[in-house]
């Protein structure tokens, strides 16, 4: 008997030294390597594991990963989660292939080619073109599967990645507009701050107050109002108004209320009160909030990082969007994880998913400050109780928010929104010409489909 | 001077064209043998010609005619894709007449600046070789990192406005930022095509220039009536990639302009990619005709060209 136990486990030892050269002989990120290491130390303290646990290393599940990489720190974010993933699940490797540039090219011709990744992000804004063509995965049954309810998660980014009935990806974290303000600014000029209860005319007035264009050098601007569609459509929400119709069969950009909303926005820049980034040299209004030249900006959670990052001085606040007289309004930006149709290995992959989004993961992407989490529960959590800013944002997608999404032909009518702002600004045509034009490109652009 | 010049770019010898004859080998399996010897060498370089050339030619002429969005097969879409494409406002208000605005401009611009280049290094001027050096490294720096350095010149708050104390928004503005890519290109391609006309020249017999001289011609007229005509095949050859390199313009304006502002600066190969990658909805049908029917202006107007030259050679001659 004893014999017997000396052989097995000499045998064991064998296969577990067998074990750890494995990954010597196929590279793979240092995430896997470290999972070797972890499991040695924990056979080592019980000597008596079986075999069959050893071996496992040798039936090593593969799942391949792919996003763009957008901050060195994000990446550093999503490489701790898989590696904390890693070592709850030895059996499956996740190779994590970011792709810089240009991603959705990037992804779209490796689909192309059948060589797309197991799971890839998704944008809101174009996701729907990849479950049209049904290569993405129904996550349902997976879902199911671990428990996993639409209900844990925010409803207008579960319901924006859900197609036909069928969830299709779920949202990694996402981001809203708030009303970033300047405190210094609003001191120097002698007014109250912004509140979430906020309206069009009191954001009118402090604009007009906030300007100061008295030095050439460094004008000062109430509010920045660029032509982007990725900020102006939140303006005809508050209006009342949409982009697109509900079916996005059409589009109402030539409306009463979009035009309203047109004019208003526009208005800033005609009065002197607000002007665009490259008014003042630059291309983002981000970096001219940093620089203390626009009073106000309408921007995302990004910019905190940012102005922390480059800008660390800049005393700043940030409320909702002030309501118009259509109510509050703001645009939804999210990202999803999907599943490639042609996975090998669907529950290996939708484990990996399962544990990005699970709510240890969300916390730390919400405590690490980039993103907000998608997860409903993390609402009460004490980081948004301790972080204004960060609250506002969150808040901001729960209240009158749309999904940045305008159907199939969304880049044709993103293109048009700035071009329509852009001939206002620039040419100078009347915003009602300007957005029936608009409107009738994006028709042109829906018939030609 | 290590350019080969257009006349040298006729197919390298194959198969023993000038051969020494051995007594008693077969001749006709010494020239297969040859001809074998001569295609294995080639071969590395047929093998990229044929995967990255004809096949990915074939294949876009095929995927012209098709409806294809990268993620469904191609689905056969006939003339649809050709029509839509003659029927695009974007295409026919913007990307064409910007795309023949840029080629003629440019062509003339930088075929001259380089002609006048190649002139003066040939000269016998103190420094040239530092001068060459500075004309051509323009040439040899990437693009992009050109496009960056001219977008911050270029800035609303760059250096040109500070130097000339404007305001103007260069690339944001839509009456300037079309010229700004164009100087830039000038820029950038001056040198080579310096280089090639410099190679030109060395090739014409001084006993011509002295024989002129004789007759009492001045530099000028030296330049014009004997440094032109025997240049005639050089500016044959740099209109003809310069042509057809403007009517591919694409790595400045995806840098600096990215097509803007209102379409001003948005050329053929730039729609090519917004509808191929772009777009929300992917149309890589549509930007395959769209490639086809560029190939075929690129293709009618050098044919023109040459004719045009080679006319006016033969008069004048």
């Amino acid at each position: 008997m004893k014999r017997l136990h000396q052989a097995l486990s000499a045998l064991s030892l064998v296969a577990l030294l067998l074990a750890a050269c494995a990954p010597a002989a196929t590279p793979t990120p240092q995430v896997i390597r470290e999972t070797q290491i972890v499991k040695e130390t924990e056979v080592v303290e019980k000597v008596a594991t079986q075999i069959v646990e050893v071996e496992k290393p040798a039936e090593q599940v593969v799942v391949r990963l792919s996003g763009w990489a957008s901050s060195p720190a994000e990446t550093a974010l999503l490489e701790s989660l898989l590696y904390k993933f890693s070592v709850e699940n030895p059996g499956i490797t996740v190779k994590y292939e970011p792709i810089t540039g240009d991603y959705k090219p990037a992804l779209l011709t490796a689909f192309a080619s059948g060589t797309e990744p197991d799971i890839f992000y998704m944008d809101i804004f174009w996701w729907q073109e990849l479950a049209k063509s049904e290569v993405l995965l129904p996550l349902d049954d997976l879902m199911a599967s671990t428990g996993t309810e639409k209900a844990d998660f925010i409803p207008a980014l579960i319901d924006a990645f859900t197609f036909d009935g069928k969830v299709y990806g779920i949202p990694k974290d996402f981001n809203s507009l708030g009303l970033f303000y300047n405190k210094d600014l609003f001191a120097a000029a002698g007014l109250d701050e912004p509140t979430d209860d906020w309206t069009w005319d009191d954001l009118k007035a402090a604009a007009a107050a906030l300007t100061d264009t008295s030095d050439p050098n460094k004008p000062i601007y109430g509010l920045g109002v660029p032509p982007d569609p990725g900020r102006f459509p939140a303006f005809v929400f508050q209006n009342g108004g949409g982009i697109m119709n509900a079916d996005y069969s059409d589009t109402t950009l030539d409306s009463a209320e979009a035009v309203g909303a047109g004019e208003f926005y526009t208005a800033f820049k005609a009065d002197g009160s607000g002007a665009l980034p490259a008014d003042v040299g630059e291309g983002w209004q981000g970096t001219v909030f940093g620089k203390g030249q626009f009073a106000m900006v309408y921007e995302g959670g990004w910019l905190i990082p940012y102005l922390r990052d480059q800008f660390p001085n800049t005393n700043y606040g940030v409320v909702l969007p002030p309501a118009g007289p259509g109510g509050e309004g703001n645009l939804i930006f999210t990202v999803a994880w999907g599943i490639s149709a042609n996975t090998q290995n669907p529950e290996a992959a939708w484990k990996v998913v399962e544990f990005l989004t699970n709510e240890a993961s969300q916390k730390q992407v919400l405590e690490s400050g980039f993103a907000l989490p998608s997860r409903l529960a993390l609402k009460d959590s004490d980081y948004l109780k301790n972080n204004a800013a960060a609250s506002a944002i969150f808040r901001g997608s729960l209240e009158g928010a749309r999904p940045f999404f305008w159907g199939a032909v969304g880049s044709d009518v993103n293109d048009q929104i700035s071009k329509a702002l852009e001939r206002i600004y620039k040419e100078g045509q009347s915003v009602q010409d300007a957005f029936a034009e608009a409107a009738q490109n994006i028709r042109d652009a829906l018939a030609n489909q | 001077m290590s350019l080969s010049m257009p006349q040298d770019q006729s197919p390298p010898p194959l198969a023993g064209a000038g051969a020494a004859r051995r007594p008693g080998a077969s001749r006709r399996g010494k020239r297969l043998a040859e001809a074998l010897t001569g295609y294995a060498f080639l071969s590395p370089w047929l093998f990229i010609f044929f995967t990255f050339v004809v096949f990915s030619l074939g294949y876009a002429l095929y995927l012209s005619f098709t409806r294809y969005n990268l993620l469904r097969p191609p689905e056969w879409w006939g003339l649809e894709g050709y029509q839509r494409v003659l029927a695009d406002e974007l295409f026919i208000q913007k990307a064409l007449p910007n795309t023949f605005k840029y080629v003629l401009i440019v062509v003339p611009v930088q075929t001259l600046i380089s002609l006048i280049l190649a002139f003066a290094m040939d000269q016998k001027l103190r420094f040239r070789r530092g001068f060459r050096t500075i004309f051509y490294l323009p040439s040899v720096t990437s693009s992009v990192v050109i496009s960056l350095i001219f977008v911050w010149l270029f800035a609303a708050q760059g250096v040109i406005n500070q130097i000339t104390g404007l305001t103007v928004n260069w690339l944001d503005d839509v009456n300037t930022a079309f010229y700004v890519i164009m100087g830039m290109n000038v820029f950038t391609t001056s040198g080579t095509l310096m280089l090639i006309f410099l190679a030109g020249l060395q090739d014409i017999s001084p006993a011509i220039y002295e024989a002129a001289e004789i007759d009492g011609a001045s530099k000028f007229q030296q330049f014009l009536y004997v440094t032109i005509p025997m240049l005639r095949p050089v500016i044959f050859f740099v209109v003809t990639v310069g042509v057809i390199g403007c009517f591919q313009v694409f790595d400045q304006i995806f840098v600096m302009t990215n097509g803007g502002p209102l379409d001003s600066t948005t050329t053929v190969t730039y729609l090519i990619y917004k509808w191929a990658f772009r777009d929300t909805t992917i149309k890589m049908g549509q930007a395959s005709a769209l490639a086809i029917i560029l190939t075929l202006i690129i293709l009618a107007v050098t044919v023109l060209q040459r004719r045009v030259i080679e006319g006016s050679g033969s008069s004048t001659a």
